[in-house]
């Protein structure tokens, strides 16, 4: 069974995913740096409060779909609009607050 | 300091027939009553990609999963509500479900506000003595005798920009001027974290503490009310 550090792990390579997406946006590049910045470091912080609980129930299904739904992204625009997302779905799918 | 209708441009005009289309009323109708959660998938949803309703159910267990409510309950009826509305937004195609999106937060704002105050408007400019008119109206702007506001709504935090900042405060400084009071503000369909970090580095010389920011996760806030 995945736990809160293992499904947190996969929603991050999710969120590199949007990131080298977004990357020909070159006006954007500082806010796209600094989405990464915050948003890796509130995964970090959950993963070190919960990282070694079990994942609740549907989490491990939903971050594959979030993931997947990631990758399905081929503008750059969108994927800047979707880096401020993933990590709200993720950490919703587990029971936190963004 | 004082209201006025904006005046109509050949963008407004178009503008007005997404505003008027009864999809933008009923998902500011649902998104209203909705949760935190429910207002993401909303947002995920009317930005995403997938059209299959089943892979927006698996991504949010905790609406459609095994702990959320069964069907039938109040909330979940909600939840496939905002689900199938966003999927008729995302539907409609790049251009015209970016403006979708934008006419569902200022009518979700308006339906807000009037939770906690009148009279709230759209599209106001607002006019001070002896001060050029700005030509952009406000998106939503409450109207009442030393309780004044004025609110610009986006969909992303992408939208919070050096001139919208200014635009704000320079309204607020106005009222100041005329020993009146406006509070003004930003109403973002957007996470708050990302919020914060955009405003930091489009705020220029404007002090944040005079202008509000209403994040997706405080949008109820807005009706003078905790989240759902």
């Amino acid at each position: 069974m995945s736990t809160i550090a293992d499904l947190l792990s996969r929603a991050l390579e999710g969120f590199e995913t949007l990131a080298a997406t977004a990357e020909p946006v070159a006006d954007e590049y500082q806010y796209v740096t600094d989405l990464g910045t915050v948003w890796k470091a509130r995964i970090a912080a959950v993963s070190a409060a919960r990282g070694t609980e079990a994942a609740p129930a549907g989490a491990d299904a939903a971050i594959e779909a979030l993931v997947a739904e990631a990758g399905l992204v081929t503008d750059p625009h969108r994927a800047i609009d979707w880096l401020s997302t993933l990590p709200q779905i993720a950490l919703a799918s587990i029971g936190e607050a963004a | 300091m004082r209201f006025q209708d904006a005046r109509p441009d050949g963008r407004a005009i178009v503008y007005a027939h997404i505003q008027a289309d009864p999809l933008v009323a009923r998902a500011a109708d649902l998104l209203a009553a909705a949760t935190t959660v429910q207002r993401v998938l909303a947002r995920a949803v009317m930005n995403g990609e997938s059209g299959d309703p089943a892979t927006w159910r698996t991504m949010f267990p905790t609406l459609f999963g095994p702990v959320a409510p069964a069907p039938g309950d109040p909330v979940r009826d909600r939840s496939e509500a905002i689900l199938a509305t966003s999927l008729e937004v995302a539907d409609r195609g790049e251009q015209t479900r970016s403006q979708f999106r934008g006419a569902i937060v200022e009518a979700l704002t308006e339906r807000l506000l009037v939770i906690r105050t009148a009279p709230v408007k759209r599209e106001r400019r607002i006019l001070f003595d002896g001060r050029p008119t700005e030509i952009h109206p406000y998106d939503v702007t409450v109207e009442r005798d030393g309780a004044a506001e004025a609110w610009d709504c986006k969909w992303g935090a992408r939208g919070i920009k050096a001139d919208v900042i200014h635009q704000l405060d320079d309204a607020r400084r106005g009222a100041v001027e005329e020993n009146g009071r406006l509070l003004v503000g930003l109403v973002v369909f957007d996470a708050r974290r990302s919020c914060e970090v955009r405003l930091v580095r489009e705020k220029g010389p404007v002090a944040l503490d005079a202008l509000k920011l209403i994040a997706i996760e405080g949008l109820d806030r807005l009706a003078g009310r905790k989240p759902a």
